[in-house]
């Protein structure tokens, strides 16, 4: 189920009857949000529903071995237990495909003539997602680092919790299953909140993302000849909203609906867009994904405590397999590959070329990160290296002649947005909306809201997915 | 933070808003309509799995369309037909969905528009794209799809302002369809502004504006569209391809008891210059009957079937549609193909 569809508006509404009635205890209320978080998913493909239960359940079982057990060879056997089912569902459900092909390209490089048959299977939504979630679980039971859940029904709330299942956030179980103990009522005032977060979600993807922007970076991105330079970079900087628009706005509407029910998540972007270098960007773009890797890739290999060419690679590593994670395709991994090198060059930069940050520079060092992940959205968005080439030679003038997509009005439409987008994120780099609308007075927000809720009526959209949906 | 005061006010001007914006879209002559969708399709789709041997089914492009009215075929035979042709694209696709995976055996219309019938086979061709991806909808849908469908239809037979056709008409009222209308001095070429010329329903009767005929300055704006369509390079046709595609799936179909019409719906003017010069009767659509040996019709071997109105040179008007339906039941009904199941 869609949050910009109108079924969703009716299943929260019930949701939120059933919430709030007094005839239920707080153990029925969690197990009608279980419920609820299971038609959820299940709307889209029931049986897949049932893999949601096996992750459960064999994270359950395997988290409450690892919190018992002491014996360190059986404790690495429930974590490798854990890591085989839910890598491996990943690993089917996502990846075979691609290694299959890559097999078969090699295997063929010599001469054989061998032919892979694609699966074609349809990839649940939101695996990536909530593989994470429960794994994070079980490596935390086996770093006892934090105690287990207290009942089933915590533990499988705390993986299905339909707010953030199919994107995110990636929430830990320290911060989210402790929630569920005790029974949670939001105020009126988180409520509202969380109501005006939910819309402000929505206006980010219905209006902003698909809108906007979604229609003019396909069709720079579907070109099948060399682009305009002023058409390839308007593609990709519209690219460049688009995904912060729908992935942002997917957050945003998860953690204002779960405000709404009395639950606090955690912020998953903090303005990237004003980043004043690469590790600034990725402690504001996908937060709880790049703490993640941090904290279950990262610091485990070594993190930074086996010498500078280790910590590089490990780095190098860390973001291949977040380019990885995106999606089975290569270009997901030169993704992934540019922003490690990006991250090298920084730290390289900061042992060799130290400077300080100040106003004037500080606006260039965030217009050239910008520009910089602008590069690599190319090989996000793009369908194959072809295409993500001729982009990127575009971009550099290396085109001359190339073709033009994209009529007058839509290049300045996206170079305004983009514009606007970029001198929000930067007077709002240091700051939260929270603290911003509490210096508002209650009209302009008032005003703001209702704008933005008219804007999302005459939208309307075709109650398309989100982006993040597919990884 | 007085948050309930804010709610209080974005509520009231929001209900304000959206009201005005309503009455305004009224005021200018809108009102609330269905839009041509694959959520509208898929469901009409559904109708199939439950049809018996004396349904109908409609496939073809938007020549039949137009050019059959429900209401009268279902006055007539009191067989409501199943409507899932699909405008500027080819039947095949919708076809051979039929025959493959249903176990329909009633009657099927297929409309032949020559440019489309025989253009392609090819998948990712837009003829044959616009038809698979409907059926590839129906094949996918997801439950909450379904669900939301069933609560946008009461949405968009209240609010004129509840406007997003597939098509992306010029004169759709959603944001994204008032910003296109924003044209600036223009970088690339831009198509003719192409406003919607019909309405259609739950069923998706579809009836031709009667604009379309008071207005003649609007049927050119119609005019144009076509003319621009038609303007580029088009690919020849696969006329072996796509008679072989359909022969396969017609031969599957009649061996299981179903009956299939073939039917050429009237054109005139540019359209028709263009079909007789590209499309020559004696080379494609004779040659189809020859081969496919099922009922045909064609609207030049039927006087009653000409001079009828087409005031975009491709489609009828809703009265002349009428008319055609009429007269083309009195052809199947004489010849004993249909039977009007109200007289017992």
């Amino acid at each position: 189920m869609l949050f910009n569809s109108l079924g969703f508006i009716v299943f929260l509404l019930i949701v939120l009857a059933f919430y709030y009635t007094p005839l239920l205890n707080w153990n029925n209320k969690k197990r009608m949000l279980l419920l609820a978080s299971y038609i959820f998913y299940g709307l889209w493909n029931p049986p897949l529903v049932i893999l949601l239960w096996l992750s459960t359940m064999v994270d359950w079982i395997a988290g409450n071995k690892l919190s018992r057990e002491e014996d360190p060879r059986r404790r690495k056997m429930w974590l490798m237990f854990s890591m085989v089912v839910n890598l491996g569902f990943l690993f089917f459900f996502k990846y075979r495909d691609f290694m299959v092909d890559n097999f078969t390209a090699v295997v063929n490089s010599y001469g054989y003539g061998y032919q892979s048959q694609p699966m074609d299977i349809l990839l649940p939504m939101g695996i990536s997602f909530y593989t994470f979630q429960t794994m994070s679980y079980t490596i935390d039971m086996y770093k006892r680092d934090g105690e287990p859940a207290k009942t089933f029904l915590d533990f499988a709330l705390y993986v299905t919790f339909f707010p953030q299942l199919v994107a995110g956030p990636i929430v830990r179980a320290k911060d989210l299953v402790s929630q569920f103990y005790e029974e949670k009522r939001a105020t009126t005032n988180q409520f509202i909140w969380g109501l005006f977060l939910l819309s402000i979600g929505l206006f980010q993807k219905v209006v902003l993302a698909d809108t906007l922007l979604a229609d003019n970076s396909d069709a720079v991105f579907s070109a099948k000849s060399s682009l305009h330079f002023l058409d390839a970079w308007a593609g990709t900087l519209a690219f460049s909203g688009q995904i912060f628009f729908d992935f942002a706005g997917y957050s945003t509407c998860a953690i204002g609906l779960a405000l709404m029910l009395g639950f606090f998540m955690t912020e998953n972007f903090k303005y990237p867009y004003a980043s004043l270098g690469f590790s600034d960007f990725w402690t504001r773009w996908h937060i709880t994904l790049s703490s993640w890797l941090r904290d279950y890739v990262y610091i485990p290999m070594g993190g930074n405590r086996h010498g500078i060419l280790k910590t590089y690679a490990f780095l190098m590593i860390t973001m291949l397999v977040g380019g990885l994670w995106h999606g089975a395709a290569w270009t997901f991994i030169v993704w992934g590959g540019l922003h490690g090198a990006y991250l090298i060059l920084e730290r390289l930069q900061r042992r060799y070329l130290p400077f300080k940050i100040t106003a004037k520079n500080g606006i260039f060092l965030a217009l050239t990160t910008y520009g910089c992940v602008n590069f690599t959205w190319v090989f996000f968005r793009a369908k194959d290296f072809h295409s993500a080439w001729n982009m990127i030679k575009s971009m550099l003038f290396l085109n001359p002649g190339g073709e033009k997509v994209l009529g007058t009005f839509d290049i300045i439409k996206i170079f305004i947005l983009i514009g606007i987008m970029l001198l929000c994120h930067w007077f709002m780099r240091n700051t939260s909306l929270k603290e911003v609308s509490l210096k508002l007075s209650p009209w302009v927000l008032g005003v703001v809201w209702a704008a933005m809720i008219f804007l999302i009526a005459i939208a309307q959209g075709s109650g398309e997915q989100f982006i993040y949906f597919q990884f | 933070m007085k948050l309930k005061k804010s709610l209080i006010i974005a509520l009231v001007l929001f209900i304000t808003g959206i009201g005005a914006w309503e009455i305004y879209w009224r005021s200018k002559g809108y009102f609330p309509n269905l839009d041509d969708d694959k959520y509208l399709w898929a469901k009409t789709r559904e109708k199939v799995e439950k049809a018996t041997e004396n349904d109908v089914v409609l496939v073809g492009s938007s020549r039949v369309l137009f050019d059959i009215q429900l209401d009268v075929w279902e006055k007539k035979t009191g067989v409501r037909p199943i409507q899932l042709a699909n405008p500027g694209a080819s039947p095949l696709p919708v076809f051979h969905d039929l025959v493959e995976n249903t176990d329909f055996k009633g009657t099927v219309i297929v409309g032949v528009t020559p440019p489309l019938f025989f253009s392609t086979t090819f998948p990712q061709a837009p003829p044959w794209s616009r038809a698979f991806a409907k059926v590839q909808f129906y094949e996918d849908r997801t439950y909450a799809q379904r669900f939301n469908y069933s609560l946008s239809v009461p949405l968009q037979n209240t609010f004129a302002f509840v406007s997003a056709d597939e098509e992306e008409w010029y004169d759709d009222i959603n944001l994204k369809a008032l910003l296109n209308t924003i044209q600036l001095d223009n970088r690339i070429p831009v198509m003719p502004p192409f406003y919607r010329f019909q309405e259609i329903d739950i069923d998706r009767n579809v009836r031709m504006k009667d604009r379309m005929v008071t207005d003649t300055a609007f049927a050119g704006t119609v005019k144009t569209v076509w003319k621009a369509f038609m303007s580029g390079e088009m690919p020849p046709p696969d006329k072996e391809g796509t008679m072989a595609f359909f022969l396969k799936d017609a031969e599957k179909f009649k061996a299981r008891g179903g009956k299939i019409i073939l039917l050429r719906c009237p054109s005139s003017g540019f359209f028709r210059d263009l079909e007789n010069k590209g499309f020559p009767r004696k080379d494609f659509w004779d040659l189809l009957v020859e081969r496919a040996k099922v009922p045909a019709y064609h609207f030049e071997d039927y006087e009653q079937l000409q001079n009828l109105n087409i005031p975009e040179w491709s489609h009828l008007s809703a009265e002349s549609a009428d008319t055609f339906t009429e007269e083309f039941l009195n052809i199947l009904q004489k010849d004993g193909i249909i039977k009007n199941l109200k007289i017992k």
